[in-house]
C-alpha cells in the first residue's frame, strides 16, 4: 500500500521542475473513517478524517456538510500561522467535496505534521486529498498542492527543502484541481513580479499532472488485493 | 417585493443584477466603495488611521516600545501586528478569544509586513544586541461589511506613515536608555503595499471589494497586494473554486490600478495633515 | 459512452474522472461512486468500477463511516426510548428513529419488549440526506423476515464496508472458507457490524480475529490463516 515517486524533468527546455521522493499510505490508522499518510521528501504528514459524523448544533449548516480542520505542529501548540494554513486547507476541501449531499453532518480533518523539511502546505493539502479519497467522501475534482521557491537568482525551485525555503527570495504555494489544472488555492511569502507569478503557475501546472498520476498509482496499490 | 426576493433569494438576488454588470448597492463589478482616510485620530497612540471603505470600518493604532532584539537577529526591531474583530463590529463574532478569521487576519497583515518590506526591521534597531523598538500594530475592526484585509492594509501603511517615534540613545556611563521626547521623527515607510480584494461568483463573475453579504455567498475569495513599484507581495486565496491564469492576471492588472489610487489618497491626506501644522 | 465505461470495468478509478456521453441513447443506471452530471458522468469515490448486466455501473470502494440508504438491512444499537419511538445507533451521522409499531405483532396494547442497549436488525424505510433515517424490524407483508431484536451470548464486531458487502454476496468464497474452519452463527449488517455465535466464547474471538484480519489478504494468505485457525480450534 505504499508507494513512492520521484522526478526530474525537463518542460520545453525552460524550466525544469524536479520533486522530491514522494510516499504515500492509505487507510493505515484503524481509528478513523479515512487516513492517509504524506511524504515529500523528509516532510512527512499524518491525516485522519471522521465523517459523515453527527454535528453540533451551533456549527450546522441546513444545507451542506461543516468541514472541519484541525493541524497539529509537531512541537508545542497551534498557534496563529497554523489557523492560517487551516483555514487555506478547510476551504480549498470545501471547494473539492460534494459537501451538500451530506447536509448537516459534520466532516472533520485531523493534519499532524511529522516532520517539516520545507513545502509542509503542499504536503498537508496532499495528505488531506489522500485521506478525503480514502474516507470515500464524495469529491467533485481532486486538489494537489505544489510549493515554488523563486531563489535570489530568479530560478525556480519546485518542492523544496526548508534550507532552499530560507536561502529564497519568494515562496509561493498553490492547490491545484484536477479537473481543468487551475489555481484553487494561493498562498505567497516574499515580493516576485507577475511574470515569475505566472511561470510559477505554469511549472506547478505541470508538476501537478504527475502528482496526479502519482495518486492513481497509490490508489492503484491500495486496491490491487481486491482487484 | 424586492426586499422578499432578496431575504428568500440572496444568490438569485445578486445573480440577476451581476447578469446586468452591476450590482445590488450600484456599483459595477470593477468599481471599489468610497475610500476614507483619517490619520493621527488616536492621541494616545504614536500613529494611528482610520480608513472607511464603505460601511466597512476599521482603525489602527501603533505604540512603539523598548525592548532588547531578538537573539537571532541582533539587529533588527519588532512589527507586531494583531487583527481585533469585536462582537461590535458584526453579529457573527462572538465575545472570548480571537476566531479564525481573525487570527487569519493577523497571520496576514504579518505576512503583508514581511513580504513587502513595507518598513525594514533593521531600521527599528536602536543598539545592535542590547535595544531596539517593538511596533505594537492593533487594528481593529468598528464596523465589519465585507472587504476586511483592505481596509486593515490601508490603515497600517497610513498609520506607520504617520507614526512618530522620539529619539533614543545609550548613555555611555550608566548604560541606560535615554528618551528624548522634544525630538520625534518619522518612520522611514520604504514600500506602500495596498491590497484588493475580489470575490468570484458561480466560478466565473469575478468582483472586486467584496460586501458582507456578497463575500458569503460568493464561491471563493482573493487577495493581491502590490506595491508602488508593480511587485507582487502576496496572491492569498484560502481555497474555493478555482481560477484561470487570464483571471488572475485581470485581477492582478486591476490591483495595479488600486493601488496608484490608494497611493494618491494616503499622499494627500498625509500632506495635509503636515500642512495643517 | 457505456463502451468507454465498459473498457475501465475492473480498473481503479478516481474522483473527478470524466466519462462523457457521445452521440448515444443508450441509458446507463450509476450506482454509488457514480453521478449524472448533463451529458457526463462524474466519479465521486476512488474505488474498482463494476458493471453488472445490461447498464448498471457503479464504484466499488472501501469504506469505513456508513451512510444510511433506503431498503438496506442495518444492525443497530438501541440507544434511548422517548416516547412512542426509539433512537437507534447505526454508525451513520444521525441516530434512526425505530417505531415500536414497527416490530412483528406489536399493537398500542402489545408493545414489543425493546431495552436499551438491544442490538436490532432492520431495514431502512427513509433514508435521504435531509431527513433523519427511519428503521422498521418488519416488510412490507408485517412480518419480521428475520428481522428485530437479537443478539443474546454473541459478540459484534466492527469492520469495514467492503468486507460486509464481500460477506453478503452470493456464493461467498469468504463465507464457504469459514464455515469450514468450525460451525458459526452470524448476522451481517451493511454499515459495517458484524455480529458472531459459536459454540464457545474462545471459539466467537477466534472467528472475530478471523473477520478482523482478512480484510488484506489475498487468497493464498487466507486459506493459510483458515487451515491454522482450524488446527487450533480442533
Amino acid at each position: 500500500m505504499r508507494s513512492r515517486l520521484a522526478t526530474t524533468m525537463e518542460v520545453d527546455g525552460l524550466s525544469a521542475f524536479s520533486l522530491r521522493e514522494f510516499g504515500c499510505e492509505q487507510n493505515l490508522l484503524s481509528r478513523p473513517d479515512g487516513s492517509s499518510s504524506f511524504v515529500q521528501g523528509d516532510t512527512s504528514v499524518l491525516a485522519g478524517v471522521y465523517g459523515p459524523a453527527e454535528v453540533k448544533i451551533s456549527k450546522e449548516i441546513y444545507d451542506r456538510a461543516t468541514m472541519e480542520v484541525v493541524i497539529q505542529p509537531k512541537v508545542g501548540l497551534p498557534g496563529v500561522k497554523e489557523r492560517a494554513r487551516e483555514q487555506c486547507v478547510r476551504e480549498t476541501c470545501e471547494a473539492a467535496l460534494l459537501s451538500t449531499l451530506h447536509p448537516r453532518s459534520s466532516l472533520s480533518l485531523v493534519l499532524q505534521v511529522v516532520h517539516d523539511d520545507g513545502s509542509l502546505l503542499s504536503c498537508c493539502l496532499n495528505a488531506a486529498c489522500m485521506a478525503l479519497m480514502d474516507a470515500g467522501l464524495p469529491m467533485g475534482c481532486l486538489f494537489c498542492g505544489v510549493t515554488c521557491a523563486i531563489d535570489p537568482e530568479g530560478h525556480i525551485v519546485t518542492d523544496p527543502t526548508a534550507q532552499q525555503e530560507k536561502d529564497s527570495r519568494a515562496v509561493m504555494t498553490f492547490a491545484i484541481d484536477s479537473a481543468q489544472h487551475r489555481v484553487m488555492m494561493s498562498s505567497t511569502k516574499g515580493s516576485f513580479s507577475v511574470n515569475e507569478l505566472q511561470q510559477c503557475i505554469a511549472v506547478s501546472q505541470r508538476a501537478s499532472e504527475k502528482i496526479f498520476q502519482f495518486y492513481r498509482e497509490s490508489v492503484r496499490r491500495r486496491y490491487s488485493k481486491t482487484v | 417585493m424586492a426586499a422578499g426576493f432578496k431575504t428568500a433569494e440572496p444568490l438569485e438576488y445578486h445573480r440577476s443584477f451581476l447578469k446586468e454588470n452591476c450590482r445590488p448597492d450600484g456599483r459595477e463589478l470593477g468599481e471599489f466603495r468610497t475610500t476614507t482616510l483619517n490619520i493621527g485620530s488616536i492621541s494616545t497612540a504614536d500613529g494611528s488611521a482610520l480608513v472607511k471603505i464603505g460601511n466597512t470600518t476599521v482603525i489602527c493604532g501603533i505604540k512603539g516600545e523598548l525592548t532588547s532584539p531578538p537573539a537571532d537577529a541582533p539587529n533588527s526591531g519588532y512589527i507586531v501586528p494583531n487583527v481585533d474583530l469585536p462582537p461590535l463590529c458584526s453579529s457573527k463574532f462572538r465575545p472570548g478569544p480571537p476566531g479564525e478569521q481573525a487570527q487569519a487576519a493577523s497571520q496576514f497583515m504579518a505576512d503583508v509586513i514581511e513580504s513587502s518590506e513595507v518598513l525594514l526591521k533593521e531600521d527599528l534597531c536602536i543598539e545592535k544586541a542590547k535595544l531596539c523598538w517593538v511596533l505594537y500594530c492593533d487594528i481593529m475592526c468598528l464596523d465589519y461589511d465585507g472587504n476586511l484585509l483592505d481596509a486593515c492594509v490601508i490603515a497600517l501603511v497610513a498609520a506607520l506613515k504617520n507614526a512618530q517615534l522620539p529619539e533614543v540613545s545609550i548613555n555611555k556611563d550608566t548604560d541606560l536608555a535615554e528618551v528624548n521626547t522634544d525630538k520625534k521623527r518619522h518612520l522611514n515607510v520604504a514600500k506602500h503595499p495596498v491590497s484588493s480584494s475580489f470575490a468570484v461568483f458561480d466560478d466565473s463573475i469575478v468582483i472586486v471589494d467584496p460586501t458582507a453579504e456578497e463575500e458569503t455567498l460568493s464561491t471563493a475569495m482573493m487577495t493581491v497586494v502590490t506595491d508602488e513599484n508593480e511587485t507582487l507581495c502576496m496572491l492569498h486565496k484560502p481555497g474555493g473554486t478555482s481560477l484561470s491564469s487570464e483571471k488572475l492576471q485581470d485581477c492582478i492588472s486591476r490591483a495595479v490600478t488600486r493601488n496608484r489610487e490608494v497611493g494618491k489618497l494616503i499622499n494627500t491626506v498625509t500632506q495635509s495633515v503636515e500642512t495643517d501644522k | 459512452m457505456s463502451d468507454c465505461l465498459k473498457e475501465k470495468v475492473g480498473e481503479v478509478l478516481l474522483p473527478g474522472d470524466i466519462f462523457s456521453f457521445e452521440n448515444t441513447s443508450e441509458k446507463v443506471i450509476c450506482g454509488p461512486g457514480l453521478r449524472r452530471n448533463g451529458d457526463e458522468v462524474l466519479v465521486c469515490k476512488s474505488g474498482i468500477l463494476r458493471h453488472k448486466h445490461p447498464n448498471m455501473y457503479w464504484v466499488d470502494s472501501q469504506q469505513k463511516r456508513y451512510v444510511p440508504v433506503k431498503g438496506e438491512s442495518v444492525i443497530g444499537i438501541v440507544t434511548a426510548k422517548s416516547g412512542d419511538v426509539f433512537k437507534v445507533d447505526v454508525g451513520g451521522s444521525e441516530l434512526a428513529s425505530l417505531s415500536y409499531l414497527a416490530f412483528e405483532g406489536a399493537t398500542k396494547r402489545n408493545r414489543p419488549n425493546v431495552q436499551v442497549g438491544d442490538l436490532v436488525y432492520g431495514q431502512f424505510l427513509i433514508a435521504n440526506k435531509d431527513m433523519e433515517p427511519e428503521l422498521v424490524c418488519i416488510d412490507s407483508c408485517g412480518r419480521a423476515n428475520g428481522m428485530g431484536v437479537f443478539g443474546a451470548g454473541g459478540l459484534l464486531i466492527k469492520v469495514s464496508l467492503g468486507l460486509v458487502r464481500r460477506l453478503l454476496a452470493q456464493q461467498s468464497a469468504l463465507v464457504k472458507e469459514l464455515e469450514q474452519v468450525f460451525p458459526f452463527e452470524m448476522v451481517v449488517g451493511l454499515n459495517g457490524r458484524v455480529w458472531v455465535k459459536a459454540q464457545s466464547m474462545q471459539r466467537v474471538q477466534v472467528l472475530a480475529s478471523l473477520l478482523e484480519s482478512c480484510e488484506n489478504m489475498t487468497p493464498q494468505q487466507r486459506h493459510a490463516l483458515f487451515r491454522r485457525a482450524a488446527n487450533g480450534a480442533s
